[in-house]
């Protein structure tokens, strides 16, 4: 029998996640958007904010969420500066240069957080791990509704920025139109570092809010979460803000009652699927505008 | 031509006496000789086509898979259950290529990642079949004309076989009209289909080689592994692995591949004692100066410097 509780409590916890979901792809999408390039980096980064925050935790003791301080200043230059040093002299040779020169910053991420912390996996234990909040027939982990906040509050940032700055203005002309906004005035080359060290500190920061939930490994979870971030943006259209926290709340309901009422086991499979589907279906995404190709 | 064969030559007459020479260090060649195969097949694909996947891990599982359980749960001769898994890869690459060819650019590289994924967590999940995620192990194998498989000895000549065969055939391509038109498709699809040329067809056709040589490489694989678990036949990392080894040697042409190959599992067992796990760190920082700095790859910048050489040379005489 389906219990109306229980599918709400799945509900509700399939949003929180695809909250965080929808952060990852944010910053994906953000960076396609305006650079073109496909960031197989991305999860990597989540993974480095993860490792960030369990450092913090090693040194100082507190709580991973006010590691933000350090990681998202530092994550915001460390992006910057890889774009300066790594993708601005490719940005003109074809899309798969940069592809696989992102795909060599993964390796290179990875298999140094390998050699530095090792092989185990490793996670922040929060002394709030287990609270949940009761809210009529529903218990809402504490850790998620944080992660929830959070996405929130950086979403809501993000919007802000992108709608209401001089400089976010100049990041939404960038992508629709390169060329456009040259003409008028605006540095390209000064928002494509820019927006890659956003995309940046956007993915470190849903690793560190993952961290109470999820164990790190150094290697494997990044290319998970590159993955996860590839189908969030796929399911609602590549370069699109919009669709792709769509697709992040889509990702994360379709895994937890996917998990929960059909095989477990094949928890991550049904993301895939789905994205395989909207793919051959519908490359231009769920949410996206039907363009005809000429 | 000539030279490719002549090449083709000096590579059988090292393999013939590398065992002479290092009889003790059979198993790095054994690795280095079916990437040689798996790169250059990748590279059918990759290279010539143009299309690159990220998934190719899939066929290699496939065939160690047919392999093992073709042996273990039907008594399957390895050799007639290798075939099997090549014309099932070839069946596979023509279905996910005649669903994906319509994508152009970075989504067939996305959807390939997605396809060898959706694989492995198949052979995790479905233990009935292939052992799930505690994997096979193969215990007897035949012994086809008194031959010992399990022998190091035996597995390098035939790995040495497999490496020769793949580089053979894109030899023969190369000049072959297939060969002419995966060029024409990788250049520009719209002029090659006004030469005449199904750029679909030809895109198809190399998946399909590609997929079923590496899925008999794989087969091999499984046997010098004898143990086969999904975590390492379906494992994303070897599909990257192998592209990158074949992007690094440079894409689209003949040596490019092997090369890649032998540098990079040859420097990988150097730096196996230094980095440990971390191996693949190699391939990372090399990826980056191949982008940044020699596009071609290694052979493709070599050859490209050397006939700059020979015509600057005859522009003076």
């Amino acid at each position: 029998m389906l219990d109306l509780a229980i599918f709400i409590q799945n509900l509700a916890n399939g949003l929180l996640i695809g909250g965080v979901y929808a952060l990852i792809g944010v910053g994906l999408t953000l960076v396609f958007g305006v650079m073109r390039t496909i960031n197989f980096a991305h999860g990597d980064f989540v993974v480095l904010g993860m490792y960030g925050a369990v450092l913090f935790d090693l040194v100082f003791g507190f709580d991973p969420y006010l590691s933000l301080l350090i990681a998202l200043p530092v994550a915001f230059v460390v992006g910057m500066v890889v774009e300066r040093a790594i993708l601005a002299p490719i940005a003109d040779a074809p899309a798969e240069s940069s592809l696989l020169a992102t795909l060599g910053l993964s390796l290179i991420i990875g298999n140094l957080l390998l050699l530095t912390f090792g092989g185990e996996p490793r996670s922040v234990q929060v002394p709030y791990a287990s609270d949940t909040v009761r809210i009529g027939e529903v218990n809402l982990s504490v850790v998620l509704l944080a992660a929830g906040a959070a996405t929130t509050a950086m979403i809501g940032a993000l919007y802000w920025f992108l709608e209401r700055t001089e400089r976010g203005r100049a990041v939404r002309a960038t992508a629709e139109n390169r060329l456009g906004a040259e003409l008028v005035g605006i540095d390209t080359r000064r928002v494509q570092s820019f927006v890659f060290g956003m995309g940046t500190a956007l993915a470190v920061t849903a690793g560190v809010t993952l961290i109470p939930l999820l164990f790190a490994t150094p290697t494997f979870t990044g290319a998970i979460f590159t993955l996860k971030a590839f189908v969030v943006t796929v399911l609602g259209g590549l370069g699109r803000v919009g669709a792709a926290i769509g697709g992040g709340l889509l990702l994360g309901v379709v895994e937890v009652l996917g998990a929960s009422y059909f095989l477990s086991e094949y928890r991550d499979a049904y993301g895939l699927l789905a994205f395989l589907l909207v793919l051959l279906l519908r490359p231009e995404g769920l949410f996206g505008k039907t363009v005809k190709r000429v | 031509m000539r030279t490719h064969l002549l090449g083709l030559a000096a590579f059988v007459a090292l393999g013939l006496a590398y065992p002479v020479l290092f009889p003790s260090a059979l198993t790095i060649a054994i690795t280095i000789l079916l990437f040689v195969g798996w790169a250059t097949a990748w590279d059918v694909l990759g290279g010539w086509a143009g299309q690159v996947s990220l998934g190719h891990a899939a066929f290699v599982g496939l065939g160690a898979y047919f392999v093992a359980i073709g042996v273990t749960e039907y008594g399957l001769a390895p050799w007639w259950s290798a075939l099997l898994g090549m014309a099932v890869a070839a069946a596979l690459a023509f279905a996910w290529g005649w669903l994906t060819f319509g994508l152009r650019g970075p989504y067939f590289t996305l959807s390939t990642i997605a396809f060898a994924e959706i694989l492995r967590l198949v052979a995790i999940n479905e233990g009935w079949l292939t052992g799930g995620a505690t994997g096979v192990f193969i215990m007897t194998l035949p012994e086809p004309f008194g031959l010992d498989l399990f022998d190091r000895q035996t597995q390098y000549w035939l790995a040495l076989g497999f490496a020769v065969l793949v580089i053979g055939i894109v030899v023969a391509l190369s000049r072959g009209r297939f060969g002419y038109a995966l060029r024409a498709v990788r250049e520009d699809e719209d002029a090659a289909m006004a030469a005449g040329i199904d750029p679909k067809r030809t895109k198809l056709k190399a998946f399909m080689l590609s997929g079923a040589l590496t899925a008999l490489g794989g087969g091999l694989y499984g046997i010098v592994l004898s143990f086969l678990e999904p975590h390492v036949m379906f494992y994303l990392l070897l599909s990257v692995q192998i592209a990158l080894t074949a992007i690094i040697g440079g894409r689209g042409t003949i040596w490019g591949p092997a090369a890649g190959a032998m540098v990079l599992i040859g420097s990988g067992e150097v730096f196996r004692t230094t980095f440990a796990e971390a191996n693949l760190l190699i391939y990372g920082v090399l990826i980056l100066v191949i982008v940044l700095f020699a596009p071609r790859g290694l052979v493709g910048e070599a050859t490209r410097r050397a006939i700059r050489r020979r015509y600057a040379k005859r522009a003076q005489s």
